[in-house]
């Protein structure tokens, strides 16, 4: 009886008792190092804040115009906050990783290497998806000032079609870059704006065939008053 | 800064002449059918009134295919003796040479001043290639000035159809006034004259890869001297007719250059302007006559239709930089009806300034926003033939003197925001 106590549950409280002891000294420096990390993370934040505030950062992305293409994603902060931000976090990211490391438990190793391998491709998707958002701002703004010189009536559909292709165009890109349905979203992309191509051939062949017609024959023609205002 | 290299031809020329005493420049691009009458006119400019000096006609062009540089290089006046009665003359040299950089006339004109400099030109004169109405005096207009009266910088003035130069007439001339305090009526005119200082105080300036080398030459050049208190002059050239600006040229792209390079020298000259509070006329040299002008057809419907159109789509742009009463004012103006249709100037000096601050801090992409104020010009030039269509050219200036008024009126409020 004596003896079967000991095996079923003495040795293995021995066992964990000795496991967690072995255990102990790496989740203290686990923690030692995320605690680290965080204080580290906040002295950079605050050390590249005051940088770039001295070497004028803001001043500069005001001027090269990368704060209206930010002010225009929505983000307000200011250029040096954000990056410092950034860093901050980036240490702290960092430390955590070590620490988890730190910890000596294979699963979390296994966890860890296949999160780590999988991190550029969200960074890249993230940045994609950004850069794309503020391009087809910029783009849909261009389209729309350029088609209301043009005098064309449907130069608010034109601005509006142009953002949500080239935002489209991101975000294929960006679930390609994630591995997320990989040939279904480029085809189904290539079907969706065929699709809309066609539809508005059909449509402006159908419905424009007048209006085709009229301003082909003013531009033969030559029917139309031009204006001879020199502007300079 | 980096000067430019000429072609191998153009600087054997250059190395033959060595000086020369005067300079006339004319760029150009595909005008063969325009340019022949002005050489004739520069040519014979020279050998009547200035005999005895050293001169050499520069055509600076932009590579065109219709034999421009040909036409330059082969007109010559075969008969001099029927337009001169008695002057002894000198035979006037030639360089005819593409130009280099970005395809504008600021890059046509940054060739000119760089031969101007190395063959050491006293003064000099650009005349654009597609006038129908120069005549040989405009040579001694120009360059006399230079010459005799010691001035670096004679603008043109000329009388034009009380609808042409719209521009000039609604933006440019009343707002470099306003800022410099020089009432220089014509300061995109485009035939200038200059003196050899100056054309080095120009090449000192590091401004050709910018809108300066397109058409932002004409406003750079003459806010560059006034703004560096060089002695400047007007000279009455008489009737101002020519061939339409480039078919192709975009009315967008055009007002963008023009106004954007207005701008970008509201930030280089910022301490000049900001200084100044009243105008003062400019001594005008030549004899002022009346002149008959062409008739401009104008297509007033098409016009307010743009306004509209603009009012309609681009208001979410405007709407971040101008103040509640303009926006108010411009959805009640898109709903007038043609003989209703009036852009009122004090309105019109509220949205130029309102431009100008929007620019100045950068709201949004400047291409975009100088772009954007195209329908709103379009408008105001309707509403401006509109007001104008009976009147005579003297009750036409007369508007815009009280245009000139309001925008110095207004000039506070531009530098309340300025900041």
């Amino acid at each position: 009886m004596n003896s079967f106590f000991q095996r079923v549950i003495i040795e293995p409280l021995d066992r964990f008792l000795e496991r967690v002891l072995y255990f102990l000294p790496n989740l203290f420096s686990s923690i030692l190092i995320f605690i680290s990390g965080i204080i580290l993370g906040l002295i950079f934040k605050a050390i590249f804040l005051r940088f770039f505030r001295a070497i004028k950062l803001d001043k500069f992305s005001e001027r090269s115009g990368m704060l209206e293409m930010l002010k225009k994603g929505g983000i307000k902060e200011p250029i040096s906050l954000i990056l410092s931000k950034l860093i901050g976090w980036l240490a702290i990211i960092s430390f955590s990783i070590l620490s988890l490391y730190s910890l000596d438990v294979p699963a979390i190793e296994r966890v860890l290497e296949r999160f780590l391998l999988y991190l550029p491709n969200i960074f890249v998707a993230a940045l994609i998806l950004f850069f794309g958002y503020l391009l087809s701002n910029f783009l849909g703004r261009a389209a729309l000032v350029a088609a209301v010189n043009a005098g064309i009536k449907l130069s608010g559909l034109i601005g509006r079609l142009v953002k949500l292709t080239v935002f489209l165009l991101a975000l294929t890109m960006a679930l390609e870059q994630l591995g997320i349905g990989r040939g279904t979203i480029v085809i189904s992309f290539a079907i969706i704006f065929g699709g809309i191509v066609l539809a508005l051939a059909i449509a402006f062949g159908l419905g424009g065939r007048d209006i085709a017609k009229e301003y082909l024959e003013k531009k033969i023609k030559g029917e139309e008053k031009k204006d001879e205002i020199n502007h300079l | 800064m980096k000067g430019i290299i000429f072609r191998k031809e153009a600087q054997e020329r250059i190395d033959e002449i060595k000086e020369v005493d005067i300079l006339i420049g004319i760029p150009s691009y595909n005008n063969s059918r325009t340019i022949g009458h002005v050489v004739r006119a520069v040519q014979t400019g020279l050998a009547k009134y200035f005999p005895e000096k050293k001169s050499v006609l520069v055509n600076s062009d932009g590579g065109s295919t219709d034999g421009t540089m040909e036409v330059v290089q082969n007109t010559t006046i075969e008969d001099f003796q029927s337009i001169l009665l008695h002057h002894r003359v000198e035979p006037v040299l030639k360089i005819a040479t593409p130009y280099h950089g970005i395809p504008g006339k600021g890059s046509a004109f940054r060739t000119i001043f760089e031969i101007a400099d190395a063959i050491n030109a006293k003064a000099c004169a650009v005349v654009d290639s597609d006038l129908r109405s120069i005549t040989p005096e405009w040579i001694e207009l120009l360059i006399k000035p230079v010459i005799e009266g010691r001035f670096d910088y004679v603008a043109p003035l000329y009388h034009r159809h009380k609808f042409d130069g719209t521009i000039t007439n609604s933006i440019i001339y009343p707002l470099n006034r306003t800022l410099y305090g020089k009432r220089v009526r014509q300061p995109i005119g485009g035939d200038f004259g200059f003196s050899g200082n100056m054309v080095k105080f120009y090449l000192t300036k590091d401004v050709w890869e910018t809108d300066v080398a397109r058409y932002g030459i004409d406003i750079w050049m003459t806010t560059t001297a006034i703004a560096n208190n060089f002695k400047i002059c007007q000279a009455f050239l008489g009737a101002k007719i020519h061939d339409p600006k480039d078919p192709g040229a975009d009315l967008s792209a055009m007002l963008y250059q023009i106004v954007g390079s207005t701008f970008d020298l509201m930030e280089t000259y910022s301490h000049v302007w900001t200084k100044i509070t009243s105008s003062e006329p400019v001594l005008t040299c030549g004899f002022q006559y009346a002149v008959g002008l062409e008739p401009v057809s104008v297509n007033l419907d098409r016009m307010i239709d743009k306004f509209r159109l603009g009012v309609k789509e681009l208001m979410g742009i405007w709407k971040e930089f101008f103040p509640p009463e303009i926006i108010d004012f411009l959805h009640k103006a898109k709903g007038l009806r043609k003989k209703e249709f009036h852009i009122p100037d004090d309105v019109w000096v509220e949205i130029i300034y309102n431009f100008a601050i929007a620019a100045h801090k950068k709201i949004i992409n400047k291409e975009h926003l100088l772009k954007s104020l195209t329908p709103l010009y379009i408008g105001r030039t309707a509403s401006f033939v509109i007001e104008t269509w009976d009147s005579d050219a003297s009750e036409v200036e007369e508007k815009i003197e009280q245009l000139c008024k309001i925008f110095e009126d207004k000039k506070t409020f531009l530098l309340e925001n300025w900041v």
